[in-house]
């Protein structure tokens, strides 16, 4: 089993009509054992800027850590709020030095630029491959569940409704058929008024 | 050090009876890799029957060892078989079929084998040698006439057989192949019909050709196999390479 | 192949007797119906074979078989079915019924426990009450009723999709065919995105108590 499989998760992130989605289930657990049932991997980066970790736990923190102090530094220079376009290469860089000891975590990026509400969304491989993706991008021990299902249920141009049914939906599914995904979920929808945070109740094995 | 299972003693780890599969300890060093091998045939179905090629060429790994072993074979007035692979499986088989049709012959009840009958016992055969963990390391292309339809088949070592409109393995796979399919296609969207004898002859020799310059286990003499209803030919052809070519290839020194 | 015990087996075994030859197959049955499913690609890592191999295999008037994995073994497995489901014909005078086939399959399958037949099977018909049946297995046999199921390679991808539209069916709200056709081509068609194991062409053949309906959907080819 990889290392990339050692806790576990699923995170999805979808684009819909002028909003965006990201959703994570909340398990934490080492391989087959499952330790606690609140663990979140999707952080907020600014206020319309989140950002899920996929993968190994314990780097999930340094990555997330290490990504906040090069981001706040890069908002003091340049006096402004860092775009989802900057983050990516931010983030894909600090991956990137690590090229021959990478950190375990495949990062995604969902937002709206903070300046012109534009929806953005991708995601990275381990060493810092951007993917930048116009309809959903997924991650986790889940991955292939998730892909199926995207290709099934997205569809362009989602209100924010469909949106939040159709992600929501497609995490619930993939999560019952892998083992260690699952035990609740959390989905986000950020629009550009508000982000709407609802707590999805799922199976519980 | 071997113990015989009334010696085991519970709970000692040391000199554990074998519990391996049986077949992973009794296999014989014969037919683990190939050692006389041929490259790449070829398979093109036309209008009115199948046309294979193969080149002469038998290898002992890079040596060019066998200059003049033709691997086409003319199994009745209605088949020919192609391999690719081990030479010396090839004869193996080659000598059952021939025995096979003389069996028939010999009834003269004017019956004789069709192709997807040899396609189908070949991949018995190869399927059952590689179950016993002892594979013929061949590939064969069959081709004939079935009831009137022309039919070309595969059959691997493993005995994973399948039926095809075209069909190239080895190096042809990747460098023939495409022409082929790239011929068949053109002419069925332009004139909505199949090659013909003609067409499909010249598609295989181009494709010699190209292999040829590429694949350095081929070589410049070569077979065509040709089945129709009425007829099974095999052309002896040797290529003529334009090695004009050989000027544009540039960067290497 | 990897196995767990390697003891005493010599090291450079370099013959695989096994390929994996892609395809991938959904099947749904229904109250007086059953739909069954492959893809027709035929390919061994980043070779395709052919585009037009069907995975079904019809064994009676009322039951197909949808196998994927290694073809030489589905070539095999389905050959010896095929004979002794006509040495039954002969002996009884009776088509055996999909039921009877689930069970000869599963021992089938078993024996060859130790040297298993690579192949992941689907047994679709209709039960002797007229009712549609599926039959899912794993390489050595292990056998489960279902009333849906996706296999292959992209059976991974399909799986939760069926799921989350039939997995919580009542008797009140049955599926229909004309529901079940098009979730099946659905589901490949998304498959054919995200696996390139899984393309070219869909067939289906639907098993109905007036016969076997059968149909080809297009899918990606790259």
């Amino acid at each position: 089993m990889s290392i990339m499989d050692y806790n576990g998760g699923a995170l999805i992130g979808m684009k819909g009509k002028d909003c965006v989605a990201i959703a994570t289930d909340k398990r934490f657990g080492i391989q087959a054992q499952t330790v606690s049932l609140d663990f979140t991997k999707v952080f907020q980066i600014n206020p319309h800027t989140y950002m899920g970790f996929p993968g190994l736990a314990t780097d999930i923190f340094t990555v997330y850590e290490k990504i906040m102090f090069r981001k706040r530094l890069y908002e003091l220079k340049e006096n402004r709020k860092i775009s989802p376009k900057a983050l990516a290469s931010l983030v894909s860089n600090l991956l990137y030095e690590n090229r021959f000891s990478p950190f375990f975590v495949e990062p995604m990026i969902v937002a709206l630029d903070e300046v012109t509400l534009e929806p953005y969304m991708c995601d990275m491989d381990l060493i810092g491959c951007v993917n930048k993706s116009d309809n959903f991008v997924v991650g986790g021990t889940s991955s292939s569940q998730l892909y199926g299902l995207c290709e099934a249920l997205w569809e362009p141009d989602m209100e924010e409704d469909q949106l939040f049914e159709t992600i929501s939906q497609a995490l619930v599914s993939a999560c019952n058929r892998d083992a260690i995904s699952g035990w609740g979920a959390k989905v986000y929808i950020i629009k550009k008024d508000k982000v709407i945070v609802r707590d999805i109740k799922t199976r519980m094995d | 050090m071997y113990v015989k299972r009334e010696d085991w003693i519970p709970g000692n780890f040391k000199n554990v009876p074998d519990t391996g599969r049986s077949t992973q300890n009794d296999i014989v060093q014969h037919g683990w890799t190939p050692i006389t091998t041929t490259t790449s045939v070829l398979g093109v179905v036309f209008e009115s029957g199948v046309a294979l090629a193969a080149d002469t060429l038998t290898s002992y790994g890079s040596m060019a060892c066998f200059q003049n072993n033709p691997r086409i074979l003319t199994v009745n007035q209605n088949i020919i078989v192609a391999a690719a692979g081990e030479y010396s499986d090839y004869q193996f088989i080659r000598d059952i079929v021939e025995e096979k049709v003389r069996t028939e012959k010999s009834l003269n009840d004017g019956i004789s084998m069709k192709p997807k009958a040899l396609h189908t016992w070949l991949s018995r055969v190869l399927y059952n040698r590689r179950t016993k963990m002892k594979p013929l390391w061949s590939t064969f292309l069959v081709a004939g006439i079935q009831n009137d339809v022309p039919f070309l088949g595969e059959i691997d070592k493993l005995g994973t057989a399948f039926v095809d409109d075209q069909i190239a393995n080895g190096y042809g796979a990747y460098l023939a192949l495409p022409l082929m399919r790239k011929a068949i296609d053109e002419k069925r969207e332009k004139f909505n019909s199949k090659l013909t004898k003609d067409e499909a002859v010249d598609l295989l020799k181009k494709c010699m050709e190209v292999l040829y310059y590429r694949d350095a286990r081929s070589h410049d003499k070569y077979q065509i196999g040709i089945v129709t209803k009425d007829s099974v030919e095999i052309q002896n052809l040797v290529l003529k390479p334009n090695w004009e070519v050989a000027k544009l290839v540039q960067g290497y020194e | 192949m990897d196995t767990i015990i390697d003891r005493g087996a010599p090291k450079a075994r370099n013959f695989e007797p096994y390929a994996s030859n892609g395809g991938s197959i959904v099947a749904i049955s229904g109250k007086d119906f059953a739909i069954v499913a492959s893809d027709t690609r035929l390919s061994e890592g980043y070779m395709i074979y052919t585009r037009k191999q069907s995975k079904l295999f019809q064994l009676s008037d009322k039951s197909v078989l949808g196998c994927t994995g290694c073809w030489c073994d589905t070539l095999s497995l389905t050959n010896i079915i095929q004979s002794q489901l006509k040495s039954y014909l002969y002996d009884h005078n009776t088509v055996m019924q999909p039921n009877s086939i689930a069970q000869l399959l599963s021992t089938l399958l078993y024996s060859r426990r130790f040297f298993p037949y690579y192949v992941y099977n689907v047994l679709a018909g209709l039960d002797n009450n007229g009712e549609g049946c599926l039959y899912s297995y794993d390489p050595v046999g292990h056998c489960e009723k279902v009333n849906y199921t996706a296999g292959g390679s992209s059976g991974v991808l399909m799986q939760p999709f069926l799921d989350s539209w039939l997995g919580n069916r009542t008797t009140d709200n049955p599926v229909t065919e004309e529901e079940a056709l098009s979730l099946v081509k659905d589901a490949f068609t998304a498959a054919g995105e995200r696996d390139i194991y899984t393309g070219d062409e869909v067939v289906y053949n639907i098993i109905k108590k007036d016969g076997i309906q059968t149909g080809v959907v297009q899918l990606r080819k790259d």
